[in-house]
């Protein structure tokens, strides 16, 4: 059994976890941590209770500038019409991510720290141009969120470091994104595959595009290859298989009891057309308002 | 007992809730894990980290030592026998240990923490031996022998099951068209949210009381005597409520000895309840079985012949699932009207967790191979599927090849249903632009209880109080089937009483009388016979005393809700409490019970496989609707279609239930249901990786109840409980085809197989017949 110590501050929460580097560790909505725990992964001693913390949770948008809390929990996100419209993907990967219960207690932070490979949110902050804010013993700092992940489990957090908030950047017309993902089961999965994909366009041309990927590599990746494939274009099927095609040679999967790699990269060529393709329908107008991508982007139509 | 009409039915047919539901529903039902006594230890097991070991030495003294331990135990010091079939099992290792999981020693501590720590502090000091993991490598010669000590055990073929019947080689000359091919199905879990667990307590005086949700509750108490070297006449079995068993705690598992065991050596109460980790790794699965099927027809579609070459891989120990080919077997050679057979089986041996008893126990996975040749053959000879199950259906009077005698039979019907109701004739094949497909498998089963012992009876005693009040003690015990109610609806309905009035006790070894258990679908059709048996004799004795009351004659009186009346003068009439208390209260009174049992006519099968094991058969049949898409290989199912003959149901809502709960175990198992392992380890024992389906996996389920009065069943009733889970692998395999032109060869169908299969363009293997199948 761990102790748990409730800061009343941000700054009370780094000093206790600076001065207990080895010992302390920090919990949110503990839905990773309680399994890691029980399952004897992780055996903190000390337990960091961030939950009551003021200032960290909820998110805004002001502008084209989108900042999320690291306490906001997802379900708050996929709830949200705003964030609907303007970082669909991001509400797309929230929908599938656990369950109601599960989603009601995680938080944006804790899926970003667990840095667990298949984690379902950072591919869909990733293709928003993604940057974490850092608060640690030596003040605040940024680091973009393609170089906060490390190795799985890993990122660059040191020990008193804390996630705050992630910020990103959502266009407020002519943009679309998507998230889908490959799993066994059509809920309540950890992905095999997951792909986020973003599009701007600017007179029926692609002007900005990302990609990101999770599950199939150490971390989540942005693949700019495929981003190069599509730029310019209006999206024809030799440009989205292109993308597909590198973003396939991109990454770096594993085999294990989710599929093979061989496999996984076979999704991965064709769940990035299909997430791009979305992104532009809705970029353009062309997708149905408020409505969410299929889990794995084949419009079944009766 | 006569048949009785619909019309005729107060109780019987009405869609009743079951009993314990608000129990049930608000979380006030005591489980066995809730039971609390004074002096409770809390049992832990050390099991085997390596699939195959020999055992050199263990020591336990540190364990010993460590405060709050109270009794450590390992095969050196205790009194134990062996137990499986064969004899090939023992509670606790000693020589040798064969899976990963196997039990070594097991501590009792005041608590669960301690128990823990002494677990770590016991050192075992292995010999690690070569493993084999793979059924088909461990039947050559050079696989290491996991039972050398066993002097009767061939290789590692624990058993054989063959059986012939007319001449496969001769017809197989004159067929049209044969299909072939090799049929997977995947170690699978039962996986009930409550995991196995057991309370033993030895009074001062040397009695035994066991809290175990076990449904083979008797022989349960005499594999403890046999085992452990117990007087049975001095165990006393309790079953509390169960919640969720689908097979896997039918009969006695290693850890209930060891609790009793461990019981014994503390003198103090222990518990042993496994953690989810243990649910998966330590107790029984669903084996893996791998069939080598072949079925051919005749030009006009006319069955000719199925032959079947099986590998079942059987894990470490013989425990039930030893024994699923007497059902995989059934499926084979009577699922239709099939003239000809041959099945070549061998149980093997294999590093790994062992198979048990779950739910449709070998059908699902026959069903898988037999079904899909089905549609495979009708497309070879150019017919459609459903036209060639309708030629071959099994109908009433028939006799199968292995003396099963069909009586009510609904096959026919419940093909007609769903073939109706899916739109099969004009949406078959015609949606592949769109990557839908339907598929279709029925199914044959054990419906009016299944002979596998000296016994397959149920004892009942109905007992009416001075109040009223009705209680059915019955042999049979509930396991959240519904039964209970079901028992309760016959015990009313034969009685004239209101369901509320009837209560039913089942869960006490010293109070209730002999039943072989709930397995094989037979608790309604079995105990449910023996139920009404005595509330018939118990009702009689009530119109006897109310005839002396009435000044009537007992043959003019009947009961309805309650009340007792002259038949044609309802203003002669008393309450039926008023006449139990006529019988008893007063000199030379007697109390209103009666006893009654129930032991269907069914035969043993002999020593070639043939015999009428059960005394009714039930059918069904389903269609499944699927959208496969090509690119991930990902298959939605979009609909499910039933329709399930089940004699009479006794509660229709019941029915469903189970039919409905079935099915979705069926979609599991058909899609992302399996304990993956990796060198004998099941590399996630979890729920999440585990791959129980969702709401959102299961589509609504369409359940139609095919009536069609067994002559035998209690009002006309059938066993309904594993129907469901059946015929789903194989309908949506089917469906895949349908979708895709693909044949799948193994479930459960997860992605990137199917995705494989589509790459590869797995086909069916024509023998003979039409070459390009359009339905893979």
């Amino acid at each position: 059994m761990a102790d748990v110590f409730i800061p009343g501050s941000l700054e009370e929460a780094v000093d206790f976890l600076a001065d207990h580097p080895t010992t302390a560790m920090p919990i949110a909505g503990g839905t990773d941590l309680l399994v890691d725990a029980r399952t004897g992964r992780s055996r903190p001693e000390r337990l960091v209770d961030l939950s009551g913390l003021r200032g960290i949770e909820g998110f805004e948008l002001d502008g084209e500038l989108l900042r999320v809390g690291a306490l906001t929990r997802i379900r708050s996100i996929e709830l949200d019409a705003e964030l609907g419209r303007r970082a669909t993907a991001l509400v797309e990967a929230a929908r599938v991510l656990g369950s109601v219960q599960i989603r009601t207690m995680a938080t944006v932070g804790g899926n970003l720290c667990h840095g667990t490979p298949s984690a379902e949110m950072p591919p869909s902050l990733l293709v928003h141009d993604a940057v974490a804010e850092i608060t640690g013993k030596g003040g605040q700092y940024s680091v973009p969120l393609a170089a906060f992940f490390v190795a799985p489990g890993r990122t660059v957090l040191a020990p008193g470091d804390l996630l705050t908030s992630v910020r990103a950047r959502v266009p407020s017309s002519a943009a679309g994104s998507c998230y889908l993902r490959q799993t066994v089961r059509w809920s309540m999965d950890l992905a095999g595959v997951g792909v986020a994909a973003s599009v701007h366009v600017e007179g029926g041309a692609v002007s900005n595009a990302r990609v990101a990927l999770c599950a199939v590599a150490p971390v989540p990746m942005v693949v700019t290859g495929a981003e190069n494939a599509v730029m310019g274009t209006s999206l024809a099927p030799d440009a989205l298989a292109e993308a597909g095609r590198r973003a396939a040679e991109a990454c770096s999967p594993i085999s294990d009891a989710r599929g093979t790699a061989e496999y996984r990269r076979q999704v991965v060529s064709v769940l990035v057309p299909r997430a791009l393709r979305i992104a532009w329908l809705r970029a353009t107008g062309s997708w149905p308002e408020g409505s969410p991508a299929p889990v794995n982007g084949v419009w079944t139509r009766e | 007992m006569p048949a009785v009409r619909a019309s005729e039915l107060q109780v019987v047919g009405r869609r009743i809730p079951k009993l314990d539901a608000p129990e049930k529903v608000t979380g006030q039902i005591a489980y066995a894990d809730d039971l609390r006594m004074s002096g409770l230890l809390e049992g832990a097991i050390l099991r085997s980290p390596h699939p195959h070991a020999r055992i050199l030495s263990i020591d336990v003294s540190d364990a010993e030592r460590l405060p709050g331990v109270r009794a450590v135990i390992h095969a050196g010091n205790v009194q134990q026998g062996c137990f499986g079939y064969g004899n090939d099992n023992v509670p606790l290792k000693g020589d040798k240990v064969r899976f990963i999981g196997d039990e070594v020693a097991a501590v009792a501590a005041v608590d669960e923490e301690v128990a823990k720590r002494a677990l770590e502090l016991i050192r075992v000091e292995y010999e690690v031996l070569p493993a084999v993991f793979d059924p088909f490598e461990a039947l050559e010669d050079s696989s290491p022998s996991i039972h050398d000590e066993l002097p009767d055990v061939d290789g590692n073929v624990s058993m054989r099951w063959d059986f012939d019947h007319g001449d496969v080689d001769a017809v197989a000359d004159r067929a049209a068209a044969i299909v072939e091919g090799r049929y997977s199905a995947p170690q699978a879990a039962p996986a009930p949210i409550e995991t196995h667990v057991v309370i033993a307590s030895f009074s001062p005086s040397g009695h035994l009381t066991v809290w175990s949700p076990v449904h083979m509750v008797f022989m349960y108490r005499k594999a403890l005597a046999d085992v452990l070297g117990l007087d049975w006449r001095k165990i006393t079995v309790i079953q509390p409520p169960v919640g969720g068993s689908f097979g896997g705690k039918i009969d006695i598992d290693t850890h209930d000895f060891i609790a009793v065991m461990l019981a014994r050596h503390a003198r103090r109460p222990v518990r042993l309840v496994m953690s989810r980790e243990e649910e998966f790794i330590g107790t029984r699965t669903r084996q893996p079985i791998h069939f080598t099927l072949r079925t051919g027809a005749d030009a006009d579609g006319n069955l000719l012949f199925r032959d079947a070459e099986v590998v079942s891989d059987n894990g470490a120990y013989n425990a039930w699932g030893s024994h699923a080919m007497l059902v995989a077997m059934n499926t084979i050679t009577s699922m239709y009207r099939v003239p000809n057979s041959r099945i070549r089986c061998a149980v093997v041996y294999t590093n790994k967790n062992y198979g048990g008893s779950v739910r449709g126990f070998g059908n699902p996975q026959a069903t898988f191979a037999v079904e899909q040749q089905m549609e495979e053959l009708a497309d070879a000879l150019g017919m459609d599927p459903m036209d060639l199950r309708l030629r071959n259906a099994n109908q009433s009077g028939d006799v199968t090849p292995q003396g099963m005698e069909i009586t009510s039979c609904g096959l026919s019907q419940c093909l007609d249903i769903v073939r109706e109701q899916s739109g099969w004739d004009r949406r078959r094949g015609k949606m592949r632009d769109r990557h839908r497909g339907l598929g279709a498998a029925a199914f044959i089963h054990v419906g009016g209880g299944a002979r596998i012992y000296g016994s397959d009876g149920c004892g009942a005693i109905v007992k009416v109080d001075e109040s009223g009040q009705v209680t059915l003690i019955s042999g049979s015990s509930e396991l959240g089937q519904g039964s209970e109610t079901a028992l309760a609806m016959i015990v009313a309905e034969e009685m004239g009483v209101p369901i509320e009035s009837v209560h039913v006790v089942n869960s006490n070894t010293d109070i209730k009388p002999w039943d072989v258990g709930v397995h094989a679908s037979r608790t309604t059709f079995v105990a449910g016979n023996a139920a009404r048996m005595a509330a018939a004799a118990a009702r009689d004795k009530i119109l006897e005393a109310a005839a002396d009351l009435l000044d009537a004659r007992a043959g003019d009186l009947r009961i309805r809700e309650g009340v007792v009346e002259v038949a044609g003068e309802p203003d002669r009439q008393i309450e039926f409490g008023r006449a139990v208390r006529r019988r008893l209260l007063r000199e030379e009174g007697s109390v209103v019970m009666a006893t009654a049992f129930y032991d269907p006519p069914t035969h043993h099968q002999d020593k070639d496989y043939r015999g009428n094991i059960s005394a009714a058969y039930g059918f069904g049949a389903h269609v499944a609707e699927v959208e496969v898409d090509p690119g991930t290989g990902m298959v939605r199912l979009l609909n499910l279609w039933t329709a399930h003959d089940v004699g009479r149901a006794i509660n229709p809502m019941s029915c469903e239930g189970q039919i409905e709960g079935g099915a979705a175990m069926g979609v599991g198992l058909a899609l992302s249901e399996e304990l993956v392992m990796f060198d004998g380890q099941i590399a996630a024992p979890n729920f999440h990786d585990y791959g129980l389906p969702t709401a959102v996996d299961v589509p609504r389920t369409v359940v139609n109840l095919v009536e069609t009065i067994d002559p035998l069943g209690p009002f006309g009733a059938k066993g309904v409980g594993e129907g469901g889970i059946i015929p789903p692998p194989a309908a949506i395999a089917n469906a895949i085809a349908d979708a895709t032109g693909v044949r799948p060869r193994e479930y459960p169908m997860r992605p990137w197989k199917v995705k494989h299969w589509i790459d590869s363009g797995e086909r069916s293997h024509v023998v003979a017949g039409k070459e390009a199948s359009e339905h893979g």
